[in-house]
């Protein structure tokens, strides 16, 4: 009975899985503190009190994401990178494209039957095309990150946004909205504007092969669909877990692997 | 690029518009309004080109005839050279070569399209390109890239060190498309001797270039008459050159446009001067009458581009100038520095002439004309001059009377963001209020045109212009 686990530390959001036997037993999502460790160690605890064990029952731990080095009870930390390919082969075991919009960067990458990276992408400074776009914008349209889907959904007329810069891109949603152009329609800006960016690097990997998503963005339906318009293909959904934890699931996986070995 | 962009290459799809565009003013008024049915989204682009009388329907002819070229060229046994605005099309065309020039390719998708040019530039960085690499050039680029543009056969470019950006760009589709490919140098000063033999040597060898890849010779009686054609035309711009001092000026804001755009296409071409003739027929009738070229018949203001003008979709920006009654007194792309034009006169040793006596001068010709094309001048200027774009500015917006300067450009204009803001400090002590556009000329996604419209109407409102 190997228990392991895998903690993701994110710029928005804390992730952990616990995992037994490969199976995911108890896992987390809170909402970044300011120090990492922090994060970790809630989230970490969240994830046990769900999987009903004992921190002193977890053999390993991988740490990953962009506070992985704060982490204090980790055996050894692991790119997120590599750990989003794991996860996401976990969650669709055809997946050779791999999509994940984290907080504060976004990555494509292409993997191999066992999940391994061969080959990827990711953006370079700016913000926009980030969880942290979503963020900053749902903010301004007063709404939840979650709702901005669903209301894109509804648009009849999606405006252009300003997509290369978040700051601008948060003027043109204030101009819009003073000029009482509905919200469903600079909701569905907002997604296209995100999915146009991450349609570029989705084709800079040229992607073959089940294309999955993951990180949280993966949630919001509204990019999904635009991002599969524009690249032309379908983008897998998640059904054995919450995409947003693949990051700490492929931790956990590869906390598996080393326990194994 | 989404999967229906690719459906149809974009040299037919734009083809295709401005023949029909061209075409509809000749119909009944019935056919205009059932054409208008089928382009929703570009009838106010028609509008606005037809609203400036016969030079706007010989305007679209000419932009639909440049397409025509270039769709028609390899059947009609032409190569087509991939070349860059900073390029006077003359040598080509004598060389009978078409031309196909990016930036207004880019320009002319940007302005018909609802999204513009947005798929065709994210797909050069789709292929390695950065974000930041000129927009002018990535969305036709983008489009020859992803063979969705005739093939073009060989690629002539005369920008390194004067605008490495624009320099890159074609050098990445030399790669890409592993085509032949010639770059021209510019010596570091344009005006004296020892420059200008070096200067002539590389046009020879660009020609030789040209030669070995058409498998025919120059024929210098055909450039001889290329460049008559460009006398000509020269002579007609400096009498527009001439209208634009007047107040009001009896010139709309959409010629400005046509006058460059017709000059990176077709120039020495007779088409070019017919739309030049047309221009000035209408703008000397328009100033006998004592009314301004704009529509709304009142001249609030006159504006100066220090560089270049905005081409989003339905040509918002002259739209804009219209409904605001501004006036505008040209860019860096409206200039020539033809010794005949009026502006010349204050700027001394600027000029340049068009000699025909034999091959060398000839090919002088075009070398002094190609360097003073947009940014190989202004620009870059020579490395003797370093403040020359500030002083042209200064020159122009006095002589021409403007209220404010405006600076515009791509967030891929390396050489001028280097500048812009002592560049606009000087502008401003020297009394021009002078606004900087944080945009895209290209790509509404940068800065979309509702805030660009919003901060310039701020700018007027603050500094009492409007």
């Amino acid at each position: 009975m190997t228990i392991v686990a895998g903690c993701d530390v994110g710029s928005l959001t804390s992730k952990a899985v616990i995992l037994q036997n490969n199976r995911i037993i108890g896992n987390s999502i809170i909402k970044s503190k300011p120090r990492p460790g922090d994060s970790a160690e809630a989230a970490f605890s969240e994830a046990l009190a769900v999987a009903g064990i004992a921190s002193e029952q977890v053999e390993y731990c991988i740490g990953t994401g962009y506070g992985r080095e704060k982490i204090a009870f980790v055996n050894e930390v692991v790119s997120e990178i590599t750990c989003h390919g794991k996860g996401a082969r976990w969650m669709l075991p055809t997946a050779e494209t791999v999509i994940d919009i984290g907080g504060q960067d976004c990555k494509t990458m292409k993997i191999d039957k066992n999940g391994n990276v061969g080959k990827f992408a990711a953006n370079d400074k700016c913000a926009s095309g980030t969880g942290r776009f979503l963020e900053v914008m749902a903010k301004v349209l007063n709404i939840g990150i979650h709702e901005l889907g669903e209301l894109s959904q509804k648009a009849k007329n999606p405006v252009t946004l300003a997509s290369t810069c978040t700051v601008w891109a948060q003027a043109d949603i204030i101009k819009f909205i003073n000029s009482g152009v509905p919200l469903e329609d600079i909701g569905a800006g907002i997604n296209a504007a995100m999915a146009g960016r991450v349609a570029i690097l989705v084709n800079a990997v040229k992607p073959e092969g089940d294309i999955f998503m993951t990180g949280g963005v993966a949630k919001n339906i509204g990019v999904v669909a635009t991002l599969e318009k524009l690249i032309g293909k379908r983008i897998k959904r998640a059904r054995k877990a919450d995409p947003q934890i693949a990051g700490a699931l492929g931790a956990a996986l590869l906390a598996t692997e080393k326990v194994n070995r | 690029m989404r999967p229906e962009i690719r459906e149809y290459p974009y040299d037919w799809l734009m083809g295709s518009t401005l023949k029909v565009a061209a075409a509809v003013p000749s119909g009944s008024k019935k056919e205009t309004e059932q054409t208008y049915r089928y382009i929703p989204n570009y009838q106010k682009v028609a509008e606005t080109f037809y609203s400036a009388g016969e030079p706007g329907v010989l305007a679209f002819k000419l932009l639909a005839a440049y397409f025509e070229n270039i769709l028609t060229a390899h059947d009609k046994g032409k190569p087509i050279a991939a070349t860059t605005f900073c390029n006077s099309p003359v040598l080509l065309y004598a060389m009978d070569v078409v031309p196909a020039t990016f930036e207004i390719l880019t320009a002319l998708g940007g302005v018909l399209w609802k999204r513009g040019m947005f798929d065709y530039m994210d797909f050069c960085c789709e292929v390695g390109m950065t974000e930041t690499s000129c927009s002018s050039q990535r969305g036709a680029m983008g489009a020859v890239l992803a063979g969705l543009f005739e093939s073009i056969d060989f690629i002539v470019c005369d920008t390194p060190g004067v605008c490495d950006t624009n320099a890159n760009a074609f050098a990445f589709v030399s790669e890409y498309l592993n085509k032949p490919f010639f770059q021209l140098n510019y010596p570091s000063s344009i005006g004296d001797v020892r420059s200008q033999a070096y200067h002539i040597d590389d046009y020879k060898a660009m020609i030789r270039f040209i030669e070995n890849q058409t498998g025919k010779k120059l024929d210098y009686d055909r450039l001889a008459e290329a460049l008559q054609e460009v006398d000509k035309q020269d002579a007609l711009i400096a009498d527009i050159e001439d209208m634009l001092l007047l107040k009001p000026m009896p010139l709309p804001p959409l010629f400005s446009l046509a006058l460059y755009a017709g000059r990176f296409c077709f120039s020495g071409h007779p088409e070019y001067t017919r739309l030049l003739a047309s221009m000035v027929r209408s703008a000397r009738q328009r100033m006998a009458d004592g009314i301004p070229g704009l529509t709304s018949g009142k001249e609030n203001l006159r504006v100066f581009m220090c560089y270049i003008d905005h081409y989003t979709v339905n040509m918002n920006f002259y739209n804009y100038l219209e409904e605001r009654g501004i006036a505008l007194t040209g860019s860096i792309l409206t200039r020539n520095f033809r010794d005949n034009n009026q502006y010349t006169e204050i700027l001394s040793g600027s000029s340049y002439g068009i000699d025909l006596s034999s091959k060398d001068a000839m090919l002088n010709s075009v070398a002094q004309m190609n360097a003073r094309l947009p940014m190989v001048r202004s620009i870059r200027g020579p490395y003797d001059r370093p403040g020359m774009w500030l002083e042209e500015s200064l020159a122009l917006a006095k002589i021409t009377q403007s209220d404010c300067v405006i600076y515009n450009g791509t967030p891929g204009c390396r050489n001028t963001w280097g500048m812009v803001k002592p560049f606009a400090r000087d502008m401003e002590r020297y009394g021009f209020p002078t606004h900087i556009m944080y945009d895209d000329a290209f790509d509404d996604r940068v800065e979309s045109w509702g805030n660009t419209r919003e901060r310039l109407d701020e700018f007027f409102h603050i500094r009492g212009l409007l």
